[in-house]
């Protein structure tokens, strides 16, 4: 037969797959069946998962669960409308007042470091960054190196 | 169940290709199937919904493993253990592998060679031959293009057929 012939290979070898019965499977499935069976049925309900659990408490742990996100919202709305939101709001912000002269301190090193750099020349930057890279790689090739000896010399008997 | 392990063991083992996960994907099934006894009990789609069952859970598992053994490779470089890197040859029709062979001898024989199989060949040639799906669905259920499908199982049918034949001539000299 030709492998050219891709009809015919179909068809003998759908025929020839389909002839072959069954594998045995091992004698000890059905008795794992029926304790993994036996094991999960003496699980409490609580430990099963939620499609398991008695349909009166399924319905009490989504009603319960509604009411609670309800609860969240409607108490979260009440903080935001009640006269005291403002004070509240105004007593967060003065604990995060260090987030302002961060903000300073951050923007003041920004103009710094502009002034600075426009100092350098461009080709100096270049160079830096050239033997930034030329570290970087060489302590990557220096690492791979390593590695692959001390592994090669871990395998070796 | 005992009317229906070896079918589901079956269906799961040539698609893992491995005993022991193929047991305890047997076994999920069947706590499935417990789980849904009212709806299966003197169904006559019983064994249907077994199996498909039994499919998806071996094609979930290999997903799963998927980047570890590279399942889906658009690459389909291979490993060579399936034949695919062997040379193109002109072999016997299938049939004629077995002469002078007993059915227990040839079912190994064969299910040997289908294990031999890359996983991205022999996935989808299981699931063409065995589960009768389309190369549509396979491709869907794969998650990969119609084309890619239809070469992995032309290939597949290939491998398998060189994998017979050879396996015919080392049974021929053992016999003389």
């Amino acid at each position: 037969m030709s492998p050219n012939d891709p009809e015919k290979l179909e068809a003998s070898m759908h025929r020839l797959l389909r002839s072959l019965p069954d594998r045995k499977a091992p004698a000890g499935l059905e008795a794992r069946v029926l304790g993994e069976l036996s094991r999960r049925a003496s699980l409490p309900w609580w430990r099963r998962s939620y499609a398991c659990w008695p349909t009166p408490v399924r319905a009490a742990f989504f009603i319960g669960s509604a009411m609670a996100a309800a609860l969240v919202v409607f108490a979260f709305m009440i903080v935001l409308r009640s006269p005291g939101a403002a004070a509240v709001a105004g007593g967060v912000a003065d604990r995060f007042s260090w987030l302002f002269i961060v903000r300073e301190i951050a923007l003041t090193a920004e103009a710094r470091a502009r002034v600075l750099f426009g100092a350098i020349p461009p080709l100096w930057l270049y160079g830096a960054i050239g033997a930034i890279a030329t570290c970087y790689a060489a302590l990557a090739a220096i690492g791979a190196a390593t590695y692959r000896t001390l592994t090669f010399a871990r395998q070796t008997p | 169940m005992r009317k229906y392990q070896d079918m589901v063991f079956t269906t799961s083992a040539r698609l893992v290709r491995n005993d022991a996960q193929a047991e305890d994907i047997s076994q999920e099934v069947f706590i499935k199937a417990h789980e849904r006894f009212e709806m299966l009990s003197g169904s006559p789609a019983a064994g249907g919904w077994l199996k498909t069952v039994a499919t998806n859970l071996s094609i979930n598992h290999l997903q799963r493993y998927r980047n570890r053994w590279r399942f889906f490779s658009e690459l389909g470089g291979g490993t060579g253990s399936g034949g695919e890197d062997l040379p193109a040859v002109e072999f016997a029709a299938p049939e004629t592998f077995f002469e002078g062979v007993d059915a227990q001898e040839r079912r190994a024989w064969v299910e040997d060679a289908l294990a031999k199989l890359p996983d991205h060949q022999r996935v989808p040639l299981v699931l063409y031959h065995f589960e009768d799906n389309s190369y549509d669905e396979i491709a869907c259920r794969l998650g990969v293009s119609l084309a890619k499908v239809k070469t992995d199982i032309l290939r597949a049918r290939a491998a398998l057929a060189k994998l017979l034949s050879r396996g015919g001539e080392s049974m021929a000299a053992l016999s003389h």
